[in-house]
């Protein structure tokens, strides 16, 4: 039982990343009650810009400040060119208008980068393992992890201590007084969802070195996700973290103690969750 | 009004029955197959048009009642040796149903985006289970089908013709595909496609609408798996793409390109869909970027897809657009 801890700790930095992902969605979710399909989408495209700037400069850091920000254009112009246009249409239109980028996206992946697996190297010290509590562990996934807090604080600093915060907060709430205010809502809504994409887009980066660079990573986390945000409760930032803790522990910990159940757990916290309070934990009763 | 509309339809009827029937005297067996692939498709269309277009639920999960008649077909037909070919569709439709009705109860407790999103979730389930439950299922290898003959008393059919089993799928799911029609025309349809347009007046004079979605999602989920149990016959194969997201997005597609505010609109949907396919895997390995583009164009500018185009220009020509005799769903294109 020498290995609780490690695996301990592999769960958190999966909750860190599941946290990163499903924070994007639930922000966009919250703000613009728009449920992007083509989230995890963005994510891949992350870790698949991550790769080509690593290859060509290798210098992680540059790609992580440069792709979360290829993401947020990219993410703008959807909003700007896409979305809107269909918003009038309702909320099945912006379903199916998120699905077909998403299966588009993965499509363009395949096509540029091949559909195969690739793998993302890092150097530096991030390559390196530490002590830490009687055991070696891993640099980068120490790094995940803090990451994910400080993206966490930032976001929850910005939405409830900012004058930023409070205008996004209004226009959810009641965008067209807001808009009489003399406020852009049109563009406060195209920065919200350029923000969601690129937190993506970072979460994408992030995870290029832990897991495996392929265009089944958009699908396979995104259930991931879309789990979290069951439990946790729609909208709710306090919920996305407790959820992506719990499923981060319980993949982590399923492998070890139910190898063969460990996939199914999570379906089955999620059947749960939806028996006992469908509105999730932190979800307000609809 | 109605008289005339009920005469186009026999007219389209009789026009079909003779086209359906022409194919495979005319045309190769390569085309035989096409066309059966597209009654399937039809049936699995018509079946998620009767829950996105009539009442308006945009579901991600389609594919797992699908995947769930195909391997329920295949496994009863590979475990039980000599069972008829109506018993193993019939314990693949019994089956499918149950799973249709706990999975909606579940579900069903939410609406718009949450259901969309719990669809998906559960859809990864089934796909999960299909590939991990190795002895069932067979994993990633599959599982191999075979068409028992069709015992009709005075007549043996068989089955491994594709003609003869081309013709037996056109009745059977031409029946199927008559009865969803029949389905819009009853009082329960027609709650359903009320309830769509407001909710609270429907049960405020008191019917249950969450018992009526149920019964419509197990209702869907019922047809949907018997399009799967023709698929696994047709294919004799079922893979797990049977239950994977992609045959979500074929059935997505299909429904939207063809549009969603006619009943025939999916029919259409999968016709165009399966020879577009046909056509495009010819020329290019990247043909799902070509429908993804497709479907995106259709949900920007043509919401209503073909069959909304067809109308507005039958319109346009026939009646000078002004008086058009629209269809009850037609309304709001979803």
């Amino acid at each position: 039982m020498a290995d609780i801890p490690v695996f301990f700790l592999h769960g958190l930095a999966y909750a860190s990343l599941l946290f990163l992902l499903s924070s994007g969605l639930t922000l966009v979710f919250g703000m613009m009650n728009v449920l992007n399909f083509a989230h995890a989408a963005f994510y891949m495209l992350g870790a698949y810009f991550s790769y080509t700037v690593l290859t060509v400069t290798g210098n992680f850091w540059l790609s992580i400040l440069v792709c979360p920000l290829l993401l947020m254009a990219i993410g703008a112009a959807v909003e700007r060119f896409f979305l809107r246009r269909v918003h009038s249409h309702g909320h099945l239109h912006e379903l199916l208008l998120t699905f077909g980028l998403a299966y588009i996206i993965t499509e363009l992946v395949k096509l540029v980068w091949g559909n195969y697996p690739l793998s993302v190297q890092i150097g530096g010290f991030l390559a390196d393992a530490v002590h830490l509590l009687g055991i070696e562990y891993p640099v980068y996934r120490l790094f995940i992890i803090v990451c994910a807090i400080v993206v966490g604080l930032v976001m929850c600093l910005v939405i409830y201590r900012t004058r930023v915060g409070i205008i996004v907060r209004a226009a959810v709430n009641d965008n067209q007084m807001v808009s009489a205010l003399g406020i852009n809502v049109q563009f406060v809504f195209m920065s919200v969802f350029a923000v969601g994409a690129a937190l993506s887009g970072f979460a994408g980066v992030i995870a290029g070195p832990l897991l495996t660079t392929y265009p089944g990573m958009a699908a396979e986390i995104l259930v991931d996700a879309f789990v979290v945000i069951v439990v946790g409760g729609f909208g709710s930032l306090g919920g996305a973290v407790l959820a992506s803790l719990i499923i981060g522990e319980l993949q982590s910990f399923g492998v070890l103690l139910m190898p063969k159940l460990s996939l199914a757990l999570i379906y089955m916290l999620m059947a749960a969750v939806l028996i006992i309070k469908p509105s999730g934990l932190f979800g307000e009763e609809q | 009004m109605v008289q005339h509309r009920y005469a186009n339809l026999g007219l389209y009827a009789i026009l079909f029955l003779l086209l359906a029937v022409v194919v495979p005297l005319w045309f190769p067996p390569y085309q035989v197959n096409l066309v059966t692939e597209v009654v399937i498709f039809a049936l699995y269309a018509v079946s998620y048009n009767l829950l996105l277009g009539y009442s308006g639920l945009l579901s991600f999960g389609h594919a797992m009642f699908f995947g769930t008649g195909a391997y329920t077909t295949a496994v009863v037909l590979g475990k039980i040796p000599g069972i008829p070919l109506f018993g193993a569709i019939g314990i693949s439709l019994v089956f499918t149903t149950l799973v249709g009705f706990v999975v909606g109860s579940l579900l069903l407790r939410h609406k718009g985006s949450y259901f969309a999103l719990l669809t998906l979730a559960f859809n990864a389930l089934f796909y999960v289970i299909a590939t991990k439950w190795h002895t069932i299922t067979g994993g990633d290898d599959g599982l191999s089908v075979f068409r028992p003959e069709l015992n009709l008393g005075l007549v043996r059919l068989d089955m491994a013709d594709i003609t003869t089993f081309y013709f037996f799928t056109l009745v059977c799911v031409g029946a199927l595909i008559l009865f969803c029609w029949y389905f819009t025309r009853t009082a329960m349809g027609k709650t359903v496609l009320l309830m769509r347009e407001n909710e609270e007046r429907m049960k405020f004079l008191g019917y249950n609408t969450n018992i009526t979605r149920l019964i419509l999602f197990t209702f869907t989920g019922a047809l949907a798996g018997l399009a799967g149990s023709f698929y696994a016959l047709f294919f004799e194969y079922t893979s797990i793409t049977a239950i994977s997201i992609d045959m979500t997005t074929t059935v997505l597609l299909m429904t939207f390109v063809g549009g969603t505010g006619s009943f025939g609109g999916p029919i259409l949907g999968a016709l165009v869909f399966t020879y577009l396919q046909d056509f495009l895997s010819d020329i290019t390995d990247r043909w799902p970027l070509i429908m993804g583009a497709i479907f995106i164009v259709m949900v920007l500018y043509v919401p209503a897809g073909l069959s909304g185009i067809i109308t507005a220009i039958k319109e346009r020509v026939i009646r000078g657009g002004k008086h058009g005799h629209r269809m009850p769903s037609e309304g709001r294109g979803l």
